[in-house]
């Protein structure tokens, strides 16, 4: 990464270059655990007395200054008190923070990237629903740019966590027409009149809701979320690497 | 939609089949698959549902608001009731039936530049130029990326507002612009790679055949830009392109000569872009009246013989008669009354110049403005009435010349601070010629409209939809001119309408600013 971040504090003035932030942010995630977890939660998770910091966007201080100052001073009218920590710690902490928000692509992945397009293409099938760079199915979301838009966290929970609702416009549903025909596919767009369905058979089909019996969900084409059993541990570290570096622009070099 | 209403709504829920070469070649009534609608370029729809008969009947069925959008000029795409349309850097594809969005794809960077005119379609990709000079093929379906093939440095200033057109898997498609001194030329890519099968340049290099039109090193910044969609002759395989202004746009001193190709229409070979022929309508043109404007083929008799014609309403103010098949110029007449730069043709059709309208440091009057006497709004034909309807400006401006030195980078490089303040008021008219003799039938004046922008649709039911700059969309009588319905959207209108059918209803669409709208009548009669 080329970001550099100039911090004045004390009346001294320090450049951290992150293309070596690795190793600050896994110092900062030590210190982290140890200091901050009385309130904040293990690994940035919300605490019992303190929200995540890698959470809702609502609660996040964004400027890195912001963030220095808030851990040296504490946070006034809240629980949050001064830290001990010296200020070369507590920028390995803001190091952290600043690591926990960062989209895939500017996070550090272990795995084989191209064992991974293996696994994305091959084992896991995720091909017959993504596309990337114009190869792929079309009923899921284009994951070309996946690692520039999506944290690791992110990414991770698609593989293994159930969604409490389907993303917008990738609702998996079964159409039955007043005629008694059936489509299945995903919802691209719906309202109280019309509904647009991209059907498995990769066309879109557009129906008026006078001409429709009964729309109901089609679990048939919903993203499974077991990838840890599917795949082994290696083979999943892979993907994930893989899908990490799915990214139009260069990592560090901004939006 | 009149026979069979059972099979066909049987059949109608599965929508969007792949487009065929064979599907662009017969053209479908259902469907508006090209920026003009057919490679013929007559913007005649054979849909009739809407027709003189119950024209009053008709009303909005959608209105679509493009978020983001100023004075939108895309002129829908639609297949099997899907409908895509574009602002710049953006593609959007909508139910057309619902006017509800499916998908949309925004390019990335999002530089500001437009207008952009709309897609082409191909199997199951559309294609559309963007304003960092990329052609872009997206999955109809999804709006996913699947390509993109860089046309030009949008760094030197070039970007791309051109519909693309769809010949034998081959995407056809232009660049712009010329007013920056930025030579131009004609594309073709591979439909399923993106690679470039042909180019070419609208500027000969020296030793080429017309170099000898440019004076001294004026071809190296010398315009000539391809910046609205042409038409296509399968038969023949040519296709036909509008070339636009040289530059400096207005003080020609530095490029003495009739500075080929520019203010031309060029026939290519579609499979090798080599030029066939080409006929030049304003020589050494120092006005900026690029001669882009669409060219209409029609197979008509023309003094007693059956022959391929090209049609063209000039921005200079001529209306010209070609043979497609030559490039001979047949016939030419002005289609405004105001012409007052030329006298008239002669016989091999180059204009008689009247002297004293050229720009000076002072400035001329020179009658049609350099807005044109028409522009980037589409024409139409209807072969029943054998009508040529055209959009055209009335009015004068005055033009004035300096010296000017090109800058790489996208610098106007138009030799002028020129200024265009007539003291008569422009004044806006819709008018039907005459195919081959170009002679005025009949005339409809937009009262209070003096910008145009807006474009014509021909129908087969005997309409002429027109639209105009305070916002009012309207329907003619194709014979007569007569105003038979109108509706306000609300707000300019700049781009051309469309016709298509879906599911047995017809529906008319414009976008008119910042908005799609369709009509439909209000109960289809099927």
């Amino acid at each position: 990464m080329c970001v550099t971040m100039l911090y004045k504090a004390a009346g001294l003035t320090l450049i951290l270059a992150l293309h070596v932030a690795a190793q600050p942010a896994e110092e900062g995630r030590i210190l982290y655990n140890k200091s901050c977890t009385a309130c904040h939660g293990l690994d940035g998770e919300a605490g019992d007395r303190a929200p995540a910091l890698a959470g809702e966007r609502r609660f996040r201080l964004t400027a890195d200054n912001d963030i220095f100052d808030a851990i040296r001073n504490g946070i006034n009218g809240t629980l949050m008190p001064p830290t001990s920590l010296k200020e070369t710690e507590i920028r390995f902490v803001v190091a952290y923070i600043r690591s926990l928000r960062a989209t895939a692509l500017d996070t550090p992945v272990k795995g084989d990237v191209e064992a991974g397009r293996a696994i994305f293409f091959g084992k896991a099938e995720c091909s017959k629903c993504h596309m990337i760079a114009g190869k792929g199915g079309l009923l899921a979301p284009d994951l070309s740019n996946a690692a520039s838009e999506r944290k690791l966290a992110v990414i991770r929970d698609a593989l293994t966590k159930s969604r409490p609702f389907p993303l917008r416009g990738y609702k998996p549903v079964r159409i039955t027409t007043a005629r008694g025909l059936i489509a299945k596919g995903v919802v691209k767009n719906e309202n109280n009149f019309s509904v647009q369905l991209l059907d498995t058979g990769g066309r879109l089909r557009l129906f008026d809701l006078s001409e429709v019996a009964s729309i109901d969900p089609e679990p048939e084409l919903a993203m499974p979320r077991d990838y840890q059993k599917r795949l082994t541990s290696t083979e999943f570290q892979n993907l994930l690497a893989f899908l990490s570096r799915q990214s139009e622009r260069q990592p560090g070099n901004g939006r | 939609m009149k026979t069979l209403p059972g099979i066909l709504a049987a059949l109608s829920f599965s929508a969007l089949a792949q487009v065929t070469t064979e599907d662009l070649l017969k053209g479908s009534p259902e469907n508006w698959l090209s920026y003009n609608g057919s490679y013929a370029s007559h913007r005649h729809t054979k849909l009739a549902q809407v027709s003189t008969r119950n024209i009053g009947r008709l009303v909005p069925k959608w209105t679509y608001q493009v978020e983001g959008a100023e004075q939108l000029q895309t002129v829908p795409v639609v297949a099997d009731g899907v409908m895509y349309i574009t602002q710049p850097n953006e593609v959007h594809a909508i139910d057309g039936r619902s006017g509800r969005p499916i998908w949309r794809y925004h390019h990335t960077p999002a530089l500001r530049k437009g207008p952009n005119r709309g897609v082409a379609i191909y199997r199951n990709k559309v294609y559309f130029g963007t304003p960092d000079a990329h052609l872009v093929a997206l999955d109809a379906r999804t709006g996913n990326k699947l390509w993109q093939s860089k046309l030009a440095e949008a760094e030197d200033g070039y970007w791309c507002p051109v519909a693309p057109l769809i010949v034998n898997g081959k995407v056809i498609i232009g660049i712009a612009p010329g007013d920056h001194g930025l030579n131009g030329w004609l594309d073709a890519y591979d439909a399923e790679s993106g690679k470039r099968l042909w180019r070419w340049h609208s500027i000969p290099k020296p030793g080429e055949p017309g170099s000898e039109t440019w004076a001294g090193e004026s071809w190296k910044t010398a315009g000539g830009n391809t910046w609205l969609t042409g038409s296509y002759d399968p038969e023949l395989n040519l296709l036909y392109w509008g070339i636009g202004n040289p530059a400096p746009d207005f003080n020609g001193d530095m490029r003495e000569g009739d500075n080929l190709y520019t203010e031309s229409m060029v026939a290519l070979d579609a499979d090798t872009g080599k030029l066939k022929w080409y006929f030049q309508f304003t020589p050494h043109d120092v006005h900026d009246w690029d001669a882009v404007e669409i060219p209409v083929l029609v197979d008509a008799p023309y003094e007693g013989k059956p022959r391929k014609l090209l049609i063209q309403a000039n921005r200079n103010g001529f209306y010209y008669v070609l043979d497609r098949v030559t490039g001979k110029f047949l016939h030419g007449t002005p289609f405004i009354k105001g012409l007052n730069w030329a006298s008239g043709l002669t016989p091999a059709g180059r204009p008689i110049r009247v002297p004293g309208v050229e720009p000076t440091l002072q400035g001329n009057k020179v009658c049609p403005p350099t807005a044109g006497a028409t522009n980037w709004m589409s024409p139409a034909y209807n072969p029943n009435t054998n009508l040529f309807y055209v959009v055209a400006l009335e009015g004068c401006g005055v033009n004035t010349k300096s010296v000017d030195t090109f800058r790489p980078g996208g610098f106007a490089f138009t030799g002028t601070g020129y200024i265009e303040s007539p003291r008569e008021p422009w004044q806006i008219y819709v008018r039907a010629l005459d195919l081959t003799t170009g002679k005025l039938r009949w005339e409809y004046k937009q009262v209070g409209s003096r910008r145009y922008g807006a474009g014509v649709l021909s129908t087969e039911g005997g309409l002429l939809f027109a639209g105009d700059d305070q916002g009012m969309f309207t329907a003619l009588d194709a014979v007569t001119g007569k105003s038979l319905w109108h509706y306000n959207t609300g707000r300019r209108i700049s781009a051309s309408p469309m016709a298509y059918s879906f599911e047995g209803t017809q529906y008319v669409s414009i976008a008119a600013g910042g908005t799609i709208m369709a009509f439909g009548l209000l109960e289809a009669e099927r």
